[in-house]
């Protein structure tokens, strides 16, 4: 249906569908994602009122979701997206969901229908504020105007403090068409989130007792997570790193928080984690985990992790210490004071031999690839041609893994990863989002052929919204994690895994984009430099060795110490 | 290792509040004993009190898990011995007439007030610790229970101990 415009307004009376454009523009926001619908009408309704607010129209609703919180990633604000009720808003769960593992400030604003029909299973009804409940910080339905701009400003000041995350507002569509009295202006109740500006008095014994273990440590190792890059502590990392000479591991989320290449970066840990790193956490004897919540990934089992060290968790979120891992010295504070508060109580010290130690574990790089299109050659490729300005936006399965191992990452927050939920379909997407942050640098997407057709369809948002981001498909024609694991651990049954892609050359041209198939070694760096230099979207297709495995790996279940570093001997498959 | 612990939450009386609230006591994976929802002093607020089986560091995570919600005021979580927990509940009693005048004799004991008398019957108010109100309840069963409601242990943490001895768990009158 379509709503009648709204009547005459006096100056100072807006409709409900104003007045969350109102506090949208009030909250800083300028772009949006969504896509528009019978219950979210009124707002599309006002929309055009209010140029300053740039919607981007996607081709899914999930795209919406991940394309929110790849702006919300790159910028540190809150990405918006906006749905109708129903399906349109039960599509933005996986985005949601995703964005609340990996702790990223997404406002979701959804329609819902009228309040009279709440309840009766009207057209395009779903209790998404039901369903959005556990895979939100927050998840409210505004009852009546009255609360409108009170819920809306308490859902970006929810988002973005403290532990970031998403929420989700549903407006029903008679509460947009509801009139209220406004006066524009930014009032008290502004976003207050602000900077902790010391670590509070409860913490600091255990600030003092940290750096004393600091200091009679013979093999430190600093765990670096997603808390690094929220909280803006790179340099405090940096800092602390180089005064006490302790070898930096970056976690999935915490990877370009530390520059590749420093001397003492050691790379990432866990399940694809490498060699001398997973060796090196088993051998430590001081482990000082900064903004990272011991994921499964991580650790392994945890009854064989890092048995020989003290841990010394720094999290700002006191629900993560000793979730997963036992604590010796919990510091509940952010990461950015909590390391100035460490650096300041440290003396500088080397660790050269600790350092010297792990050197020696390091393994020799795969050479898995050897002579066919390699994933380090790739990216190396994708590297060099931007002079390593670009951002990186990685979907999920073995390219995942590439990505993180592979990449050389020197500027900060130039890698997106769904890390936490694992959601596939993410890179394309979020790449959007990325983009629209940063839109004078390069962004590629890099996707499996599995992935990539799971949203292939925001090729067209990219066309339509003139985003010139740059698509990179890693075809083996299988979905290669699973495929990699039934290898491994299902006696090779390659069950439900062989997986048939389109011509992407031909859906390139299709979508009126530049196409690209590079097939042999020789023709990586043209094809790369060629999209990159194309004025607008690019894919690029790299047709990789249909059976190419992620090495090392840790079986699931098993500790760190039971590393896979070369193709196993088959196994029955499990009765 | 796992003991009984009480939680003690004040939060707005929203059952949308209610909903998350119980919805994260699900997702944790703890064994729940029991729930208990009720108005708090404060108008607008409820108060919910719920016996889980954990072990303390989890216990007390989960009362922090709590204060993360919107909507959450408090949360507060007390081994149960260190709470006072009484629960309530109401009997509708159908006894045969020659066994009227023993009932009454039991419940006296059990400091049980009649609190209605009908044609069909009588309702029966208990209350006291939850121990007390089922011992209560298995010594009345003989005389026709016809339906009864119970409220759930509702918890309040210790008046702080003169001496180290809790009091009794009989309820005082």
């Amino acid at each position: 249906m379509t709503p009648g415009r709204p009547d005459a307004l006096t100056p100072d009376t807006v409709t409900g569908a104003q007045l969350m454009c109102h506090l949208l523009e009030e909250q800083g926001v300028r772009t949006i994602f969504g896509y528009p619908g019978g219950a979210i009408m009124p707002f599309y309704h006002a929309l055009p009122e209010f140029p300053e607010l740039r919607h981007i129209l996607v081709r899914h609703e999930q795209a919406a979701a991940h394309a929110a919180d790849g702006y919300a990633r790159a910028t540190g604000r809150a990405g918006v997206c906006v749905a109708t009720s129903g399906p349109g808003a039960t599509n933005l769960v996986t985005g949601l969901a995703t964005a609340y593992m990996d702790n990223s400030p997404v406002v979701a604003i959804t329609g819902q229908v009228p309040r009279p029909m709440m309840g009766k299973d009207a057209f395009q009804e779903t209790d998404i504020v039901g369903v959005a409940l556990p895979i939100t910080k927050w998840a409210t339905v505004v009852e009546d105007i009255s609360d409108l701009a009170d819920v809306m400003r308490k859902a970006f000041v929810v988002a973005q403090e403290g532990r970031p995350g998403p929420v989700l507002v549903d407006v029903p569509k008679d509460v947009q068409n509801q009139k209220v009295a406004w006066t524009p202006g930014r009032p008290d109740a502004q976003s207050n989130v602000t900077e902790q500006p010391s670590v509070r008095a409860s913490e600091r014994q255990g600030v003092r007792t940290a750096a004393e273990l600091i200091a009679s440590a013979e093999r430190p190792l600093i765990l670096a997570g997603h808390g690094i890059i929220l909280s803006g502590a790179a340099d405090e990392l940096m800092r602390f790193a180089e005064q006490t000479g302790i070898p930096v591991i970056t976690t999935l989320l915490g990877i370009s928080c530390f520059p590749e290449g420093h001397p003492l970066h050691l790379g990432m840990p866990g399940m694809h984690g490498e060699v001398h790193v997973n060796r090196a956490i088993q051998r430590a004897d001081l482990l000082i985990a900064v903004g990272m919540r011991f994921d499964d990934r991580v650790t392994g089992n945890t009854a064989g992790f890092a048995r020989h060290a003290k841990i010394i968790h720094i999290e700002l979120d006191a629900t993560e210490i000793g979730k997963n891992i036992r604590v010796d010295v919990p510091i509940v504070a952010d990461a950015r004071t909590a390391l100035t508060a460490l650096t300041a109580l440290t003396a500088p010290r080397h660790c050269a031999d600790w350092r010297t130690e792990i050197d020696s574990m390091r393994r020799p790089p795969d050479e898995s690839f050897k002579g066919g299109i390699a994933p380090e050659v790739i990216l190396r490729a994708i590297h060099d041609a931007s002079g390593g300005r670009c951002n990186v936006v990685a979907d999920v399965g073995q390219h995942q893994m590439w990505v993180a191992k592979h990449f050389p990452y020197r500027r900060l927050n130039t890698h997106f990863s769904s890390g936490g939920l694992g959601s596939m379909g993410f890179a394309v997407p979020a790449a959007i989002g990325v983009h629209v942050a940063r839109p004078d640098e390069p962004v590629w997407a890099i996707s499996g052929d599995g992935g990539f057709q799971m949203n292939m369809q925001e090729i067209a948002t990219m066309v339509q919204e003139r985003l010139p981001i740059k698509l990179a498909i890693f075809n083996n024609g299988y979905l290669g994690m699973v495929r990699q694991w039934q290898q491994f651990f299902h006696g090779r049954r390659y069950s439900a895994t062989p997986i048939w892609s389109p011509d992407y050359v031909k859906l390139a041209e299709a979508y009126g984009i530049a196409g690209y198939r590079v097939e042999k070694a020789g023709q990586i760096g043209a094809a790369v430099d060629a999209a990159l230099a194309y004025d607008g979207p690019a894919l690029v297709e790299f047709v990789i060795e249909q059976e190419a495995n992620v090495y090392p790996m840790i079986p699931p279940g098993a500790t760190l110490s039971e590393i896979i570093e070369s193709e196993p001997a088959p196994e029955p498959a499990p009765a | 290792m796992t003991t009984t612990h009480v939680l003690t939450v004040v939060l707005d009386d929203r059952l949308l509040t209610l909903n998350a609230a119980v919805g994260l006591l699900r997702r944790r994976n703890i064994p729940v004993r029991s729930v208990t929802l009720g108005p708090h002093v404060t108008e607008g607020r409820s108060r919910l009190s719920a016996m889980i089986e954990t072990d303390p560091a989890a216990a007390k995570r989960v009362a922090l898990l709590f204060e993360k919600l919107i909507g959450v005021e408090e949360a507060r979580v007390m081994p149960a011995g260190q709470a006072v927990l009484r629960e309530l509940a109401l009997v509708h009693l159908r006894p045969p007439p020659d066994g009227y005048a023993e009932l009454l004799d039991v419940l006296n004991l059990y400091h049980a007030t009649v609190v209605e008398e009908g044609n069909d019957g009588l309702v029966v108010e208990i209350s006291g610790p939850d121990t007390f109100v089922l011992s209560c309840l298995r010594a009345i069963e003989r005389f026709g229970i016809h339906d009864v409601t119970r409220s759930g242990p509702v918890a309040v943490e210790r008046a702080e101990q003169v001496s180290p001895t809790p009091s009794s768990e009989v309820p005082v009158r």
